[in-house]
């Protein structure tokens, strides 16, 4: 379930885009499976429906879900658009990330590295599924 | 004819030695919903009535569906909606003998919008209107505004003091309704949540002039905002480009700054910053950042972005 904030510094058709992105990636939304309509969502969150296509049409261009025509919009396996360098520098931002969130948790190392761990394994175990 | 459902040439419009309207130019194309924001004694109002042609302005025109506001022939107006805050209606009358009444002006009318719209709230045909909730006034207004298929619908602050029920409804009927494709909402509100969710085209109005017109997500981004931490001395204002609001916050000093790239940082840095911390804001921020911007300088001209 997507949730819209107003008085966020992320514009809604953003906000849009990562509910769709998050729920892609916690396998809520598994590949092949079937956007809301346009319309359909913008009444779920009342929002106006130009907003909620051009959330759409950020999520086709980057590759997250294709248009079957007269159907509607599907997600889809990932392309690979990054490349090699460009994936390695995505991965550093995302740890430095999970660094900084951490470091004030007084945690073991392993702790953390265990839970990454087992959370792949849980998307590995979905997308097998 | 220009394709501008909505153009104001030279707009000049004065009360006595007050100004209400100052040279406004303002174009908006047909389709989508269009939301004008401005301080109280913006205009927004008083350009209403002129488009309307209920007022004639001091100076230049205005036109609205290609026609001269001044000149509208009654099947220009038939096309025109306009719902104001007050939800005037005549108080004695019946929901069902007014719709009946308006129904027999337009020949356009569709009675599946109006049951649609009407649906939403809960409003029942023989109630009075003197009986009506102001939410239920409000709907009464939207359903037939809507019936009425308008190629022009002018909102002005339309659910002020509406409950956050009819409130919904209200948001709902307007943006879910099937309308005319070409149909252009003119809407104007001071809830920022709203002017959000269902804005197109963002008009900001000041002092009776036109500011700035775009989607709101580019108006939202021209907009930053800084924290900054000068241990010695805190810079004089005029020192900081683009500058819209300055506050000082327990010591530390916050920027809402206008048309500025990240270079910023290295200029806080000139200046004797310890550290200068960037973020982005919400429509809400910028818009009140924005408006504010004269109450903290009085000094600076107006700037047309």
């Amino acid at each position: 379930m997507i949730q819209i904030v107003t008085g966020d510094a992320r514009p809604i058709f953003k906000q849009i885009v990562d509910g769709i992105r998050m729920q892609v990636i916690t396998g809520e939304l598994p590949v092949g499976s079937k956007l809301p309509s346009v319309r359909g969502l913008s009444m779920q969150l009342t929002v106006n429906t130009n907003t909620v296509a051009k959330a759409y049409t950020e999520l086709l261009s980057h590759g997250l879900v294709e248009s079957r025509k007269g159907l509607g919009l599907f997600v889809i396996q990932p392309k690979q658009i990054l490349n090699e360098q460009e994936r390695q520098d995505r991965l550093e931002i995302a740890v430095n990330t999970l660094i900084n969130e951490t470091i004030g948790l007084n945690l073991k190392n392993d702790k953390i590295i265990d839970l990454v761990k087992s959370k792949l394994a849980q998307l590995d175990d979905k997308k097998t599924q | 004819m220009s394709n501008f459902i909505i153009e104001t040439q030279d707009l000049w419009m004065q009360f006595g030695s007050k100004v209400a309207l100052k040279n406004l130019n303002l174009s908006i194309e047909a389709g989508g919903i269009h939301s004008i924001v401005g301080s109280n004694g913006a205009g927004k109002s008083t350009l209403f009535k002129l488009l309307l042609g209920v007022n004639t302005p001091s100076q230049g025109e205005c036109f609205i569906l290609g026609q001269n506001s001044q000149k509208l022939k009654p099947q220009d107006r038939g096309f025109i909606g306009f719902v104001n805050e007050e939800h005037t209606l005549p108080e004695w009358m019946q929901v069902t003998t007014l719709i009946d009444m308006e129904k027999s002006f337009y020949p356009q009318w569709n009675n599946d919008i109006y049951k649609q719209v009407i649906g939403n709230f809960n409003v029942e045909k023989n109630q009075k209107i003197n009986q009506l909730s102001r939410g239920e006034r409000a709907g009464v207004n939207l359903a037939s505004a809507l019936a009425k298929r308008p190629k022009v619908l002018i909102l002005d602050e339309p659910t002020l003091g509406l409950d956050v029920v009819a409130k919904q409804a209200f948001l709902e009927s307007l943006l879910f309704t099937e309308k005319n494709e070409e149909c252009t909402v003119i809407y104007c509100s001071h809830q920022m949540d709203e002017i959000e969710r269902v804005t197109d085209q963002l008009i900001i109005m000041e002092q009776g002039q036109l500011i700035s017109a775009s989607t709101p997500d580019k108006f939202c981004e021209k907009i930053h905002y800084w924290v900054v931490d000068y241990p010695n001395n805190i810079p004089e204002s005029h020192l900081i480009p683009g500058l819209l609001q300055q506050k000082n916050i327990e010591g530390e000093i916050h920027y809402m700054v206008i048309d500025q790239d990240d270079s910023l940082k290295e200029l806080f840095s000139n200046l004797g910053a310890q550290s200068a911390f960037h973020s982005e804001v919400s429509l809400h921020q910028a818009v009140n950042g924005f408006l504010s911007r004269n109450h903290h300088k009085p000094e600076t001209e107006i700037a047309h972005v």
